[in-house]
């Protein structure tokens, strides 16, 4: 049986209507570009994340907090499946390309024949293989710790910088790990990399890499300061990459990772999967944020709703009084005004839906920095928008349950009075 | 095709109706006992607030009274639930209002074809039936017009149409022709007896007017809630 057809409501009702479906249409709009922006944010992260070289990733907490590390990379590759285990040690320095005034940059200290293996697919490409940093193996100048051997003193820039500064292969630079140039260490340029595409930021864009020894003994990370004859060998992080199959096998990483833990309880010891988890619950948790702080203004448009159908059968007990009277069955009636409730909703679930993928693409087209960067990347999860329209409509059907609600209990002869 | 309704027998069994307004209570009907046999002609008349409408509310299964019972072919209707008395007043009543109460967004057609819509007649009879609703009250051509299109006069014979439309057993007009123009007022009238005779239902009409009355074949007359005279003619 089909529901009654409500047509022709009065100019101020249909003003009302309209109102209403705008309430729902935003209040909508709003999860759609948060859950959207916000997923595909996270989406991304983790895409970039699983497309890096290494797999598991070994920290301390603190500033340069991993000691030994040319020893721990040994180490690790005696382990069964290991490819690589790359330290990293990261250093804000200043540098002097000819004159007195120095430039910030991020000094990156690497091992170069284990650096390259840790790279990821995108990155690989922005790296020159091998990396010419002289000695691969960063053991002649560290020379199981003594630091005495040769330094190579090679380093390679990053394109940005590169293109700001105008310096090229071949030239010479100073680092210093102070605001003087007197402190500093000369280093040749032998090479440039690309740095790759940053989300929101543009982070790392001015940068040097060279190798791990000669930036630890630079910035005074090779040994103690307390006691100088006592040996450092500092980095932040040890990016392990493994072999062959290994790589995407999480049996395989968990006890790769778990050998490592073992040989260094004291240190975190983080696989990629675990990384990858943490982006995703912190990916739910935002999400679960998102609605709720929309549904302050969904709760809003829906109350809107159910006032507006409430008050239409408050101007149409007349007619709806004459249905009863009639003996059109209640349920009828009830169906006529749910459905009535649920388009309603409907319309504002679409436009809001439409409404909130015009933000997202008007965002992604002018919007300006990490706004741009984000609304770009925004995607669309059809599961979740599903979701909210399925909840915005359940909403509805309760609120349009109090209008049929009050039609059923009108008193018709009082109506037909 | 729906078939029509047997007209039914309706006893009003010591029927009283209080309304409880604000200031003090008021006896609508008291003590009300009356039976109306299948096709009988009842006029309803007496002067204004003695009862008469709410005597037909009580007929039309549309209110419940404060103590006694109706009983449609014998059978109380007082414990059915209002599902059971709705579809009673769509397939067994027709009302026939003194404002017409047709449906505004509504035209003609769909205002007759609605109560076969709730009934669940299918288009085809629908249309079908609508189409001999219209020409049997003269309104064929206006079938598309809303009523605020149509005259007084005409909507009150949609009004009519309407209320055959299921083939009711009984119809009950409440001051079918007051809001009308004498021409107006004969054509109704003519139809209504034309309707009631062809259909044998019941047919009871509250009524003001002398010359309304005169046209049924029993004569009720309400004072104060009360029953004062019920005459049948020979």
């Amino acid at each position: 049986m089909r529901p009654i057809a409500w047509r022709s409501p009065t100019r101020h009702s249909r003003l009302q209507i309209v109102l209403a479906a705008i309430a729902i249409a935003v209040a909508v709009a709003l999860p759609v570009i948060l859950v959207s922006v916000g997923g595909g944010v996270s989406a991304h992260e983790i895409a970039q994340l699983q497309q890096t070289g290494y797999v598991i990733s070994v920290s301390s907490a603190g500033m340069h907090g991993i000691s030994l590390s040319h020893g721990l990379v040994s180490e690790f590759n005696a382990i069964p499946r290991v490819a690589a285990s790359s330290p990293v040690l990261s250093v804000p320095i200043d540098l002097y390309a000819g004159g007195v005034t120095p430039t910030a940059v991020l000094a990156e200290g690497v091992i170069p024949d284990q650096f390259t293996p840790t790279l990821g697919p995108s990155e690989a490409g922005l790296f020159p293989s091998p990396l010419p940093l002289g000695d691969p193996t960063d053991l002649i100048h560290y020379a199981n710790g003594t630091y005495t051997g040769p330094t190579t003193l090679d380093a390679l820039i990053s394109t940005p910088f590169e293109a700001a500064s105008g310096i090229r292969v071949g030239q010479s630079i100073v680092l210093s790990p102070s605001a003087n140039r007197s402190l500093g260490t000369a280093f040749r340029v032998t090479g440039v990399f690309g740095v790759p595409p940053s989300l929101l930021g543009p982070t790392g864009a001015f940068a040097v890499i060279v190798p791990l020894s000669d930036l630890q003994v630079l910035t005074g990370w090779a040994r103690t300061s307390a006691t100088p004859s006592s040996l450092l060998d500092a980095s932040d992080t040890i990016q392990v990459a493994l072999s062959g199959a290994a790589e995407n096998d999480p049996s395989q990483i968990n006890a790769v990772a778990a050998q490592i833990q073992s040989l260094v309880p004291y240190y975190g010891v983080t696989t990629q999967l675990q990384q990858a988890q943490q982006l995703e619950n912190a990916d739910a948790i935002l999400t679960g944020f998102y609605l709720a702080l929309s549904s302050v203004g969904l709760a809003v448009g829906l109350i809107f709703l159910a006032i507006v159908l409430v008050r239409r059968v408050e101007s149409e007990r007349r007619s709806i009084g004459i249905r009863r009277a009639l003996g059109l069955p209640p349920r009828w009636i009830a169906v006529g005004i749910l459905a009535r409730g649920e388009a309603l909703a409907a319309a504002g679930i679409v436009g809001g839906t439409v409404l909130g993928v015009i933000v997202i693409s008007i965002l992604a087209a002018y919007g300006t920095g990490a706004v741009k960067q984000a609304a770009s990347l925004a995607t669309y999860d059809p599961i979740l928008l599903g979701s909210i329209a399925a909840g915005v409509l359940a909403l509805a059907c309760l609120a349009s349950g109090l209008a049929a609600r009050s039609a059923m209990r009108l008193d018709v002869v009082e109506a037909l009075r | 095709m729906n078939s029509p309704s047997p007209a039914p027998t309706i006893e009003i069994v010591r029927v009283w109706k209080r309304y409880l307004p604000s200031t003090t209570p008021v006896d609508a009907l008291r003590d009300i006992s009356l039976t109306l046999e299948p096709g009988e002609r009842v006029s309803v008349a007496g002067p204004s607030g003695c009862g008469k409408t709410t005597l037909m509310n009580m007929l039309g299964l549309l209110d419940t009274p404060t103590a006694g019972e109706v009983r449609w072919n014998g059978r109380p209707v007082g414990g059915r639930s209002e599902r059971e008395r709705a579809r009673l007043r769509l397939t067994g009543i027709g009302f026939i209002f003194q404002r017409f109460y047709l449906l505004p967004t509504m035209t003609a057609r769909e205002n007759i074809e609605l109560p076969m819509r709730a009934a669940g007649v299918d288009r085809a009879e629908r249309a079908r039936r609508a189409d001999e609703l219209l020409e049997e009250v003269g309104l064929a051509p206006r079938a598309g017009s809303f009523p605020h299109q149509l005259s007084g006069g005409e909507e009150q014979r949609v009004a009519i149409a309407r209320a055959l439309a299921n083939r009711p057993g009984l119809l009950l007009a409440d001051e079918p022709t007051g809001e009308l123009d004498s021409a107006a007022t004969e054509t109704v009238l003519a139809l209504i007896d034309s309707v009631g005779s062809a259909s044998g239902a019941t047919v009871v009409t509250v009524t003001h007017n002398p010359d309304v009355a005169a046209r049924s074949h029993r004569h009720i007359t309400m004072r104060d809630g009360r029953v004062v005279d019920d005459r049948r003619e020979e």
